[in-house]
């Protein structure tokens, strides 16, 4: 059957009027529904046909409340005229996967400028990431994440040690437990469903890995297991340890690849959001935004969440991103030593609508719960409630029974950019040229981020970018230098040649004054770009120490008012009003 | 080599390094910031020091009392003093401490901490909601209030009834911050009922009891918040959700010893204080390692966390001395039915002296009974008028009482 009659047939069995047409490979919807649920169903059931690129999905539901797509017409009038440059390419977005490509291109010579709408690299998906570079295991094979994924992990220890940028390859272990198959356990009596779960289970899941191209992976059971990790429930069964699992920092990693990218001569435009192209017989010519228009070669649309709204602009609609939020729980680094692994249990069949997820250490040593996984209407939805925060507690626990769960001390969430296709989108846009999409990158993302970079780099190539090695280009970059990491000896020299290495601000951290001002001079203008960039107010009093202290060295730094100091965006100040009779 | 050295130089710290150094030792003192007097240096309203002095003083007016008799004795005063690690080694500690003047190894034989404690934060009570700016603690508004000269915000919704939260409302209503609401979970204000009278009542700023804050609303810039009825419990009532405008939230949500330094060198922590274990010379678990003030528990009166100090100065020289004069098992304290919390936790000397004992109440009763038993015999019954759980209480234990004695429970008849 060919796709338009695969997805008539899917749609009349539908209880809605849903009408549709397919371009090439690409289906597009319209209609109505009653419920989001339905809308995000019928995208993921059109999106798993077989063969089909793309899903431009755009039924209506009852109660939709947000349309990105509306105020194209009125976002183009806010932009600025000021000419910012020509550039052979123009990267929209600032996340890990935008600032690695920023990255990769720099090594050639190419004039290219990355535009972000916010103040800061990482501040989409990538920031509320849990950090789990991923083996490979899970992506089914003939995607783009499997290939991707297991390139890209293998190229994190090198490129961590140019970027200097901690990563870890702590393995993960895949757990087994009377849990994993509760749904068919009626249908097998007691003994076959241990011996399935302890003898057969594993050794799928260890020839899965083997098919999609990892290596030494080994089956645990017993005694073993606990050796591994000594918290894990006593009923555990079987497991599955797989030593290329890593765990990364995903803003330190961003914003180590945007200072390397930024030295290497790619101009970085911040605050600067796009508001429409300029085209000419199809092809990009212009990018209007609201710091002002650069003309381009060639554009990269790396807009996560919303880089279905920037190919709409660019007039290449090809899929749409149905956003998924994930909620994380963060723990006390004094717990630091009862994880040692990324641990997930296995549940078959996964749950519907929160697969996934797991509990992972941190390279910093906090313990993390979590994503959780639901499909939201809204694209910048990352409010947590305490029915979450219980839901992720309840739901871990039973990897570790004794993990003291309340001992968190934040919890945060983000929003994946998930296409009904579920793969990534990466290839030239269909209807416009010049324009390469490196979209709907979810997980695992942060692990095939390297991969990515050197992919569109590729195809790039194939678009008619001449790529000359740039021979002046120098990958190495060093990290702000941290108190907390230093022997004795070194912290006494550095503290003799500037005191205010000895001035400890951040007293959970142990971040010093110096470390908050060379992140101000690195670029950091809000107290989270700082707090990203020195781990100063990440500790477990949450800022209710150092969140003054460190306002007052902005301030100074900046030579700005302190209730001038902002949170993040210019939008987010602080402080309002003075005391009477002070001087403002 | 020190004889002791006092972590925290706030008022409790203070008075446990004069103290000791009364007593001839040679004592130092480590504080973080860059002046003496802890929290107190924030705190300019007034109400300290009407139990050790009989008068009524300020912050740090209380504070330069005990920052002039350290300055008069022979203590050595470190500030913008931070303590990297504690080593135990044979006969002494050895502490690295971070200075802008310098990294430095200091040896002591014996660590008195005085480190108090913080703030519990929005993640702790799990308020739900974005994560915009415009939500503090009340301590940082008190620094930023009194120490910068700068508001928090000019429409700021206050959760918590507590002391530290009706003197912040008093003082932003005075600092012309008109448009205020304060919001607790209990019947009535938590704080002392004079902090109630004199900084609420008296100006008529809006309040709501039984109700809390479910979520904060706003992305960058807090907008709002959801306000819920909660029940005797605490737990929210469904139904009752309220949205509430307003610039920011100040969070006066109870506060926590700072007890992860003193349980990393392996002294045991009280579940229930979230301090150290102390005994009735205020001496750790860990041998040398003693701890004072709201390190060991939060107490309503800074005259009663300084008391403390100056059990611990007979504690340590004790210590110092060598005098062994040890029970050969401790006599523990236990809470029973209706009290939260008991400090000291353990009696280890038998020589015989009245102990003050510090209790929380987990219940409100009039002329209530408070009973020691041990081996399901009361040994000794107290009467209070009126108890809460909001009030410390304090019993004193005269002598002997104990003697023989495995558990002593305390609970409310």
């Amino acid at each position: 059957m060919r796709i338009p009659q695969k997805v008539k047939k899917f749609l009349s069995e539908s209880r809605y009027d849903i009408s549709f047409v397919v371009e090439e490979d690409i289906v597009f919807l319209k209609g109505r529904v009653e419920t989001y649920e339905d809308w995000v169903d019928i995208g993921l059931k059109i999106g798993s046909i077989k063969g089909v690129n793309g899903v431009v999905n755009d039924i209506e539901w009852d109660g939709k409340r947000e349309n990105d797509f509306e105020d194209l017409n009125k976002k183009s009038k806010r932009s600025k005229k000021e000419n910012l440059g020509e550039y052979e390419i123009v990267i929209i977005g600032g996340g890990i996967i935008g600032c690695s490509i920023a990255r990769e291109l720099s090594k050639y010579e190419l004039d290219v400028a990355l535009i972000e709408k916010e103040p800061d690299v990482s501040l989409g998906q990538t920031r509320a990431n849990n950090g789990m570079v991923h083996p490979g295991i899970a992506p089914s094979k003939k995607t783009l994440k499997r290939k991707l994924n297991i390139r890209g992990n293998a190229m994190y220890g090198e490129l961590s040690q140019e970027l200097d940028v901690p990563f870890k390859r702590v393995g993960s272990l895949i757990l087994i437990t009377p849990r994993t198959m509760e749904k068919y356990r009626r249908y097998l009596p007691g003994f076959f469903y241990k011996f399935f779960l302890k003898h057969v289970l594993p050794w799928f899941v260890k020839r899965k890995g083997e098919m999609n191209g990892l290596e030494g992976i080994e089956i645990l059971k017993g005694e073993e297991i606990f050796q591994e990790e000594s918290g894990i429930v006593d009923d555990v069964i079987s497991a599955v340890k797989i030593p290329s699992t890593g765990i990364v920092d995903p803003y330190e990693w961003t914003i180590a690849l945007y200072e390397n990218a930024k030295k290497n001569g790619v101009d970085f435009y911040l605050n600067a959001e796009v508001l429409g192209f300029d085209k000419e017989e199809g092809l990009i010519k212009k990018v209007f935004t609201d710091r002002g228009v650069l003309k381009c070669g060639h554009a990269i649309n790396a807009a996560g969440l919303y880089s279905d709204v920037i190919a709409e602009m660019a007039g290449t609609r090809e899929f749409t991103i149905h956003p998924r939020k994930g909620v994380e729980l963060l723990f006390n680094k004094r717990l630091e030593d009862r994880v040692h692994n990324c641990l997930a249990e296995l549940k078959i069949p996964s749950h519907p609508t929160s697969k996934g997820g797991g509990i992972n250490p941190t390279v910093h040593g906090n313990i993390i719960w979590g994503p959780t996984a639901e499909e939201v209407e809204s694209k910048s939805k990352t409010s947590v409630d305490k029915e979450e925060i219980h839901e992720i507690m309840e739901r871990y626990t039973t990897i570790l029974p004794q993990f003291p769960k309340s001992e968190f001390i934040r919890y945060f969430a983000g929003v994946r950019a998930a296409s009904f296709t579920e793969d990534f989108i990466i290839r030239p846009a269909k209807k416009v040229k010049n324009l390469l999409h490196v979209a709907a990158i979810q997980s695992p993302g942060i692990a095939s981020a390297p991969a990515i970079a050197e992919y569109s780099v590729e195809l790039l190539k194939d678009m008619g970018v001449d790529l000359r090695r740039d021979d002046s280009f120098d990958g190495e970059r060093k990290s702000i230098d941290r108190v907390s990491e230093m022997s004795e000896d070194e912290l006494k020299r550095r503290v003799e040649e500037e005191p205010s290495w000895g001035n400890i601000v951040c007293t959970c951290e142990m971040t010093s004054e110096a470390e908050i001002v060379e992140a101000i001079n690195r670029g950091a203008e809000s107290f989270d770009a700082v707090k990203r960039r020195t781990r100063a107010g990440m500790g477990e009093c949450q800022e209710s120490y150092c969140l003054l202290r460190i306002a007052e060295i902005i301030s100074r730094e900046l030579d700005i008012p302190l209730n001038k100091v902002k949170k993040e965006w210019e939008e987010s100040q602080f402080f309002d009003g003075i005391v009477r009779g002070e001087e403002p | 080599m020190m004889d002791v050295v006092v972590i925290g130089g706030g008022p409790s710290g203070l008075a446990a390094a004069s103290e000791i150094a009364l007593k001839g030792y040679e004592v130092m003192i480590l504080e973080r910031d860059d002046e003496l007097g802890g929290l107190l240096q924030q705190c300019i309203h007034d109400g300290f020091g009407t139990i050790l002095f009989n008068e009524s003083l300020s912050g740090p007016e209380f504070a330069d009392r005990f920052i002039e008799k350290v300055k008069e004795s022979n203590v050595d005063i470190k500030l913008e003093t931070y303590v990297k690690s504690v080593d135990k080694k044979e006969g002494c500690f050895e502490l690295l401490t971070v200075t802008p003047e310098g990294v430095h190894k200091i040896k002591s034989r014996s660590i008195v901490y005085a480190i108090g404690c913080r703030e519990r934060n929005r993640f702790e009570i799990k308020i739900g909601g974005t994560r915009p700016a415009g939500v503090y603690t009340a301590g940082t508004v008190q620094r930023l209030v009194n120490l910068y000269g700068v508001l928090p915000g000019k429409d700021p919704v206050i959760v918590g009834g507590g002391d530290v939260g009706l003197i912040v409302a008093r003082h932003l209503y005075l600092e012309g911050v008109d448009s205020l609401l304060m919001v607790y979970p209990e019947d009535f204000f938590s704080g002392l009922p004079r902090n109630a009278q004199q900084c609420i009542l008296d100006f008529d700023i809006p309040y709501r009891n039984r109700t809390t804050v479910k979520r904060i609303i706003g992305d960058k810039k807090i907008e709002g918040v959801e306000l819920v009825e909660v029940d005797k419990n605490w737990e929210m009532i469904p139904g009752t959700e309220e949205i509430c405008e307003c610039d920011s939230v100040i969070l006066s949500v109870g506060l926590i010893p700072y007890s992860e330094k003193v349980e990393e060198l392996g002294a045991e922590i009280d579940k229930e204080t979230k301090g150290p274990v102390v005994n009735e010379y205020y001496g750790t678990t860990v041998e040398g390692v003693f701890s004072v003030g709201n390190l060991v528990q939060i107490f309503d009166y800074v005259d009663d966390a300084v008391k403390t100090a100056y059990i611990v100065a007979d504690g340590v020289d004790k210590f110092l001395r060598n005098i062994d004069g040890k029970r050969k098992k401790s006599v523990k304290l236990v809470p029973g039915d209706k009290i939260r919390t008991v400090t000291p936790q353990r009696i280890d000397y038998d020589e015989g002296k009245e102990v003050t004992i510090f209790f929380r109440p987990d219940v409100e009763k009039e002329n209530a009974e408070v009973c020691l038993v041990s081996s399901e015999k009361v040994i000794k019954k107290y009467r209070k008028k009126y108890i809460r759980p909001s009030t410390l209480e304090e019993i004193k234990v005269p002598k002997g009482l104990f003697d023989g004695e495995k558990e002593v429970i305390i609970y409310v008849l």
